[in-house]
């Protein structure tokens, strides 16, 4: 009997296999292929666009591509243009020396969201280090609150809007209550 | 909450059952009541008041059931075989909706049991022309998204039915196109539901069949007035049906549906909070720079901030017959009230329309929209100012 052993263990590897298959296609969601600038590349030339490539067509109306600098402030930078696979944001003015971070959010053909990051470094020997990493452009969104705050404030404020809600929620269900038949009617 | 009180109104005009009295009783006296038999006696005799300045069905808490009813008129028909139609049709409904048979009722036992049962009239462009007025509602604009059927699109005239049992909606439903039919065919009936009453608190966001929570943005409260009520008590309804294209929605991850829409399935919650009714925060980031409402998710799409520009979303799921291969018939009633079409609806559907993550798994299949006249007096008619 021993001979089947083989025969049992790859059977078995196989229904592992056939199980876990349909749970990653990976093959059918679009993949980053190529990027300009390239993933950890250190620049001595500032950039004045970011180029991604991926491995399917784009849909122009479901594609974003964002650059941040080291304090997660968003440089200000075109729409993506898309054409076919290519997804390219110009940049309104050319980032100083720094690390920064490209994000982007795609759908697959099949409707697979896809989105991810890398980081790039800006060097140009020419140019004077970067001043405590403050916003070279103006961002295109504000910065969220946690940036500027203590995580105890963030907490506390929390706290604070979860107590207006229930505040909230308690005079609109009084307000319904009160005005009942006819005029909500 | 309006629900809440029908319910106890409807239950003592319409008498309580012995075993649910009996129980009222038995609290009075300090002993456990009947509770399974007083909830199924409130939830049948429940009436909402038919006559008034606005038309019931629109404010209210949705009922578990709906009927959508559109009529087309025939050529040739006037103002005076309108008046006479709607006359017939008000009497009908302000019968029923309070648990009386309809005149001439085939199946008066039918009757008692209303449910919270309403019936709202809208008028479609078509019945406008026929009496010689102008239309204050115009068809949509054609959207790139629109896979219109003619059998699920436009009438002259609506009947919205919408009741806590669907016996009452059947009943009512006939009722209504046996009168109506002396003068106009049937365009189209769409039959849909939501959760039945008691299965979960009233004002709970319903879920669809998408299992996406329905209508968390709705106006609430003192919102609902500037959205949705004209002065003189009419409002306008736009009634689509929405495919959902479940085998291909069914392929996505949670988080792939979390992004088409922008809110967490479970919890409702926009994707940069943590409660359904946080407000979704669009300035957001996330640590790589990207938003964390994604750009083109619903919620980002169909966002309004000015409170009189919401709709008021009054959603009913349906769900056919699947066809051979299984696949379902499945997917929304989606009928939305507003003040107005042209300033509410349409610029919020053509964002939608331009870029929306969750067109991928919805089709619009049909399109109608109608003007809902003022209530009426007792002694009055749905239309009458119009008609008359």
């Amino acid at each position: 009997m021993s001979h089947r052993r083989p025969v049992r263990f790859l059977l078995a590897a196989a229904a592992f296999l056939a199980v876990l298959l349909p749970g990653v296609p990976a093959w059918a969601h679009a993949q980053l292929v190529a990027a300009a600038p390239t993933r950890d590349a250190t620049l001595t030339t500032a950039p004045t666009e970011v180029t991604l490539t991926f491995n399917e067509q784009l849909n122009p109306d479901f594609t974003t591509i964002v650059l941040s600098d080291a304090a997660r402030q968003r440089l200000a930078a075109s729409a993506p243009q898309v054409s076919g696979p290519t997804g390219t944001i110009r940049l309104s003015t050319p980032p100083t020396n720094g690390d920064y971070t490209v994000a982007y959010r795609v759908v697959s053909t099949d409707g697979h969201t896809v989105q991810g990051s890398y980081e790039f470094t800006v060097a140009d020997p020419s140019r004077p280090a970067p001043v405590a990493s403050a916003p070279i452009a103006e961002p295109t969104a504000p910065p969220t609150p946690a940036d500027g705050l203590p995580a105890g404030a963030f907490i506390a404020l929390g706290a604070v809007g979860v107590a207006l809600a229930g505040t909230a929620a308690y005079f609109t269900l009084a307000g319904r209550r009160r005005g009942s038949p006819p005029e909500s009617r | 909450m309006t629900s809440r009180r029908h319910l106890l109104t409807g239950a003592a005009a319409a008498g309580l059952g012995a075993a649910a009295g009996a129980g009222l009783v038995a609290a009075a006296d300090g002993q456990a009541p009947a509770p399974a038999a007083a909830a199924a006696s409130t939830t049948g005799t429940a009436i909402v008041p038919f006559h008034g300045p606005r038309q019931a069905g629109v404010a209210e808490d949705p009922p578990a059931h709906a009927a959508f009813v559109a009529l087309t008129l025939p050529a040739g028909t006037d103002r005076r075989g309108l008046a006479r139609m709607m006359r017939l049709l008000t009497d009908d409904a302000a019968r029923l909706t309070q648990g009386v048979p309809a005149l001439g009722d085939t199946d008066a036992t039918l009757a008692p049991l209303p449910a919270r049962l309403t019936v709202t009239f809208g008028f479609g462009p078509g019945l406008y022309r026929a009496a010689g007025l102008q239309p204050p509602v115009a068809d949509l604009p054609k959207f790139r998204i629109d896979r219109l059927e003619q059998r699920w699109s436009g009438g002259d005239l609506l009947l919205q039915i919408c009741a806590d049992d669907p016996l009452t909606v059947a009943h009512t439903q006939r009722m209504l196109i046996k009168d109506a039919r002396p003068f106009a065919a049937i365009r189209w009936v769409q039959q849909g539901f939501r959760r039945s009453p008691g299965v979960q608190a009233p004002e709970h966001t319903q879920r669809n069949v998408m299992g996406q929570l329905d209508g968390t943005a709705n106006p609430r409260g003192a919102e609902i007035d500037p959205a949705v009520w004209n002065d003189d008590g009419s409002t306008t309804l736009v009634v689509r049906r929405m495919r959902a294209e479940i085998e291909k929605w069914d392929i996505l991850s949670v988080a792939d549906k979390e992004n088409a829409v922008g809110r967490r399935l479970e919890s409702g919650a926009p994707l940069s909070g943590t409660l359904e009714h946080d407000e979704p925060d669009f300035t957001k980031l996330d640590a790589s720079g990207l938003p964390a409402m994604p750009d083109f998710s619903h919620v980002t799409r169909a966002r309004v901030t000015d409170p009189t520009l919401k709709l008021l979303r009054r959603p009913y799921n349906y769900d056919g017959v699947p066809n051979a291969a299984g696949h379902p018939d499945a997917g929304l009633i989606f009928a939305a009230y507003q003040k107005d079409i042209a300033r509410q609806f349409v610029p919020i559907q053509q964002r939608l329309a331009d870029k929306d993550l969750l067109n991928e798994w919805i089709t619009p299949i049909g399109s109608a929209v109608f003007a809902v006249p003022p209530g009426c007096a007792a002694d009055g008619w749905i239309g009458e100012q119009a008609l008359t």
